[in-house]
């Protein structure tokens, strides 16, 4: 997969985010850099705590500052760096050109107001319909998102919906004003797996109609090989592997991408061997000297200890953070 | 109908049934009750393990937790070598107590945060004094610790101290203590990180392997589930609708349900993905506290017809394939099938 011609729709470069709790600050982002060209998937690939929600949170302006602080980095936006903008540039922005789908629909949406008020809002907010008009766009949205009997349906309470519907609704409020980029955090996680399957069939077919660029943020190998045309792999606060989805699961270049391609039990396979990725994830608040990977890595020398390996760039859009990529790819 | 027995069984269930009241229908209504688990049969042989899949509301969870009676079974039995677990005096069942024992998908919610693990460990000999005599209590939990990978001087710890993966490891230790020949495993790996899920997965598979322990593993992770059982029950509202090996159930399931929910699973392998046909069910399971008439799958069925809401299906082998299913019109899928 190349650039898009027409150029990335979001640029993020070194980014270093830490939150500051009690004592020092904790590092969890760690000189974050990737691109997001027009029109394609691109999915964030990582565990728990590898810092692929704080980057989210820092491109919708989620992160409160204190306690977390954006120490270093840009995040550009069609050109535009969000961190340079105002709180209130950068809201009307969220929403109208850039959107985020959360994992717990449920607890995203507001329990007091109905459905149909709710994606209304976002019309109401951004000055771009009056009440009437945004209620009547909030139903055509439902319908969109393959709620039935979305004229009745918008007037009940977000309780009132499943899990799945619950999602329908978050995802009809992240497209109503046509975004060109949307940050999907998990979107499926919380979901059943016969729901989760509609879910990526809206997706798809969403992305089919309005040609956004989606972010899918997830640590599900299944969904990334499902969805994404590209993939960036992030651990303990670094994009470890970038590369286009065949690449990565064909031949991964990091370590980490490797073992965790192995770690997994497959459906389409009886029995293969499970290999376990040794160890346990890194913590942010005892940061290791070298590549954060190396305690667990399999192909460990002296040097990973020391020597945080360089981003480097192998082949035409393969990126790997390991001393030993060169010889990996060679 | 006759149940896939590999061996002799450890553990019989028939017709278990297990139902929580539900809501008041209006003020003073009668109050709707819940089929969380609705007449299912199957047997356990020794050094087997069961997967138990389904999605959330389908009774897997209440299924496993009614079995070690940790809730009263309304009807049905279950024999573990011919005792009854349901109707046991409180004596009798601290007994079968000893040969059962659970493995829980958040063991930290379960650990006393004041105990030691070794407290933790050794609390199973408090309660089951005739176990293991006071002095060899040190001796055994430092090699139950090593058993599940970890070091014998952690047993001086707090479970605080612990990881995700460590705490389930001790959850394991403990569940090992009093050597049960039944593990009931519920959702073990999936509070884990996906970097340490096959570790304890592993570790899970290697100590059925040399204790020769029956194990029901309770999972909503199909690829897991395909991993380590070695036969299989998949559960939709309540009741079993398919079961048989890992093998049978995973390539050549015969129930719409196995079929479009095996087909729902992403794949990690992005080859091919244009081509690859997946069953997208219409909308949600009903609810269980007003399932439908007949078969409980036909409201979200493609193949359904007039005969499934009128008769209930039974669980038979209908093909003669060795997979058990419970559908009138049970069938291998062919690539003309599938409702997408």
């Amino acid at each position: 997969m190349t650039l898009d011609p027409r150029g990335s729709i979001l640029d993020i470069r070194d980014l270093h985010v830490s939150f500051r709790t009690s004592g020092s600050p904790v590092t969890v982002l760690n000189g974050v850099t990737f691109q997001v060209a027009r029109g394609e998937v691109l999915a964030l690939l990582g565990e728990s705590g590898s810092g692929k929600s704080v980057t989210a949170a820092a491109t919708m302006g989620l992160i409160e500052q204190p306690p977390g602080s954006i120490d270093r980095g840009a995040i550009l936006f069609d050109g535009v760096n969000l961190l340079g903008l105002s709180p209130a540039d950068h809201r009307r922005l969220c929403g109208e050109r850039l959107s985020l789908v959360f994992q717990d629909a449920l607890a995203a949406l507001n329990p007091v107001y109905p459905v149909g008020w709710q994606i209304a809002e976002v019309f109401r907010i951004h000055g771009r319909a009056d009440r009437k008009t945004a209620a009547l766009e909030s139903i055509k949205l439902m319908e969109a998102v393959g709620i039935p009997a979305a004229a009745e349906r918008a007037g009940h309470y977000p309780h009132q919906f499943s899990g799945g519907m619950c999602q329908r609704i978050m995802i009809a409020m992240a497209i109503a004003l046509q975004p060109e980029l949307i940050i999907a955090d998990e979107p499926t996680t919380a979901l059943d797996v016969t729901i989760q399957a509609q879910i990526v069939e809206l997706l798809k077919a969403l992305r089919a109609r309005t040609g956004a660029s989606l972010v899918l943020i997830t640590h599900d190998l299944g969904l990334v090989a499902e969805l994404a045309d590209r993939v960036v792999v992030m651990y303990g606060g670094r994009v470890v592997e970038e590369a286009g989805v065949h690449d990565i699961f064909a031949r991964p270049l990091h370590p980490y991408t490797q073992a965790l391609l192995a770690s997994q039990p497959r459906m389409d396979r009886s029995n293969a061997e499970l290999r376990p990725i040794r160890g346990i994830p890194p913590n942010p608040a005892a940061p290791l000297t070298g590549c954060a990977f190396h305690p667990r890595c399999p192909r460990a020398e002296a040097r990973c200890a020391q020597e945080a390996p360089a981003d480097q760039m192998i082949a035409p859009g393969r990126r790997s953070a390991c001393h030993f990529a060169a010889e990996m790819l060679a | 109908m006759t149940p896939y027995v590999p061996g002799t069984p450890l553990l019989v269930v028939e017709g278990l049934v297990k139902l929580f009241p539900g809501r008041r229908r209006g003020l003073f209504g009668p109050r709707s009750t819940i089929h969380a688990v609705d007449g299912a049969d199957f047997t356990l042989a020794r050094g087997e393990t069961l997967g138990i899949v389904g999605e959330s509301g389908s009774g897997k969870t209440t299924l496993a937790r009614t079995l070690l009676r940790l809730q009263t079974a309304n009807a049905g039995r279950a024999l573990l070598d011919g005792e009854d677990i349901f109707t046991a005096s409180p004596a009798a069942l601290k007994r079968l107590r000893r040969r059962m024992q659970v493995v829980l998908q958040d063991p930290y919610q379960a650990f006393n945060p004041r105990f030691t693990v070794s407290d933790i460990i050794a609390e199973a000999w408090r309660i089951h004094p005739d176990v293991l005599p006071r002095a060899d209590w040190s001796r055994r939990t430092a090699e139950l610790l090593e058993q599940v990978g970890l070091r014998a001087s952690y047993g001086s710890r707090h479970p605080h101290e612990f990881s995700g993966g460590q705490r389930q490891r001790i959850g394991i230790a403990r569940a090992l203590a009093l050597g049960p020949d039944l593990l009931v495993c519920d959702e073990p790996v999936s509070a884990l990180d996906v970097s340490v899920q096959a570790q304890v997965v592993n570790l899970l598979a290697e100590i059925q392997r040399t204790r020769n322990l029956s194990m029901i593993f309770v999972a909503h992770d199909l690829a897991v589930v395909r991993h380590i059982s070695h036969r299989v029950a998949v559960m939709y509202l309540g009741k079993i609708v398919e079961i048989g090996t890992s093998e049978a159930v995973f390539e050549r399931a015969t129930h719409p349900y196995t079929q479009a929910l095996l087909s729902a699973v992403p794949v990690a392998d992005p080859v091919g993905r244009e081509q690859r046909r997946r069953i997208v069910l219409r909308g949600d399971p009903p609810s269980p506290a007003a399932p439908p008439s007949g078969c409980r799958f036909r409201t979200r069925c493609w193949k359904a017809t007039e005969r499934c809401a009128a008769e209930e299906p039974a669980l038979l082998d209908r093909l003669g394939t060795g997979s058990i299913s419970a559908c009138h019109h049970a069938g291998l899928q062919t690539s003309a099938s599938g409702g997408s």
